[in-house]
């Protein structure tokens, strides 16, 4: 009896430990597509341009980002200042990351890596679907990543990607919510907001269009 | 430029900023990184008040001022505001001194560049290569276009050490108007 209440609880543990929130209320459901696809940043006719604003701890900073996809496979992001000084120059070729430029301030480990897993969830063009889940609007088909999982949220009439959480095995980590104005181009974000749980950063992008 | 030609555009750029007050000017930046397909275009109003005082708006596409105040830059980023306390920064410092100097153009006596003087057919240029490496990591040159007639400073372009520039272009330039000081507060 009582190896049974330890064992009782040890499932308990275990499976509460292990289920993420993000798909709390979902009813999973037998999926086709093997891959999800990612549809921004996709097309390298396009220079995506957008205004940045970062909350790290309270403290507020601007900035322009800037993405291309410059060969099928490559993609460059640059943040600059608005007065156009660079802070930093990524490339992402599949799964290798190149630090062409980046200021002594933030050429931390640390930050250099939340940058780039960051950046890398925005750019990602698909990535292999291991289940699928549907709540009343959207499709969630969930992809496994290196340490954890990317959640990416389709609205079932829309077709749209609205969101992406990535998570470790346990714990939601970070929220992209992608919104649009009616008169969007397709596969164009106007606002990308980038929020992470566990760490106090926020980047709020909105996409550069001219008055 | 000779040496004449020389001693000459800069007597005349340093006469024209000693009776320079204020300036008011449009401004277009365009952001040239090699990899695009078009600069990246913003648009915005400059307000400057002697002797140090200079307030840089980005009004369009979207809303954005920057302050250079003393040892602080007020910014005001579409309603977020904040403060930088630049004092203890000298990199900071040099390149807000930068910006400041190169509204006015007069700025041949800063003994952290090398200086060259060129002249085409329409301006005068000075091209200014920073001799501190950690400025140079930032900076490769920095480009000054004087108009040859009032020697006021008609375009400033920062290049990087992978070429890639900042080029900013002023029109409607009104000087010596009346500028109140609130323009310079947050």
């Amino acid at each position: 009896m009582r190896f049974l209440a330890i064992s009782t609880l040890c499932c308990t543990v275990v499976l509460t430990s292990c289920s993420l929130k993000t798909t709390e209320g979902l009813r999973e459901i037998p999926f086709l597509e093997k891959e999800v696809e990612n549809p921004y940043f996709a097309n390298p006719k396009i220079d995506y341009v957008y205004k940045a604003k970062i909350d790290v701890y309270g403290k507020n900073f601007g900035g322009i980002l800037i993405v291309k996809k410059i060969e099928p496979a490559i993609h460059r992001v640059v943040f600059t200042t608005e007065f156009g000084s660079k802070l930093f120059d990524f490339q992402y070729e599949g799964n290798s990351f190149t630090k062409n430029f980046i200021i002594e301030d933030l050429d931390r480990k640390f930050i250099v890596n939340v940058l780039k897993d960051d950046f890398k969830l925005l750019i990602n063009k698909s990535a292999e679907v291991v289940s699928l889940y549907e709540s009343e609007t959207q499709n969630v088909f969930k992809t496994k990543t290196e340490s954890g999982f990317n959640f990416y949220f389709i609205g079932r009439d829309s077709k749209q990607l609205d969101k992406i959480i990535n998570t470790s095995k346990t714990k939601e980590k970070v929220e992209v919510d992608f919104s649009f104005s009616s008169d969007s181009p397709s596969n164009i974000a106007d606002e990308i907001v980038i929020k992470h749980i566990n760490i106090k950063l926020k980047i709020d992008l909105q996409k550069f269009k001219e008055n | 430029m000779n040496a004449q030609e020389i001693t000459s555009f800069k007597d005349k750029v340093i006469a024209s900023s000693k009776t320079t007050k204020t300036i008011k000017t449009d401004f277009v930046q365009y952001k040239h990184l090699d990899f695009l397909a078009d600069d990246v275009k913003t648009w915005g109003k400059m307000v400057f008040k002697a002797p140090n005082l200079v307030k840089w708006e980005y009004t369009n596409p979207y809303q954005y001022s920057i302050i250079f105040k003393e040892d602080q830059l007020l910014i005001n980023d579409g309603g977020t505001k904040s403060k930088v306390e630049i004092g203890n920064s000298k990199l900071f410092q040099k390149l807000n001194q930068l910006i400041v100097s190169s509204v006015k153009g007069d700025m041949f006596n800063d003994s952290d560049f090398k200086v060259t003087f060129l002249k085409t057919d329409k301006y005068n240029k000075v091209v200014f290569i920073p001799k501190d490496k950690k400025i140079g990591a930032y900076i490769a040159s920095f480009e000054l276009l004087f108009n040859k007639e009032d020697a006021q400073v008609f375009e400033v372009k920062m290049i990087e050490p992978s070429q890639d520039f900042t080029r900013i272009i002023f029109s409607n330039r009104v000087l010596n108007n009346t500028v109140d000081d609130a323009v310079f507060s947050n």
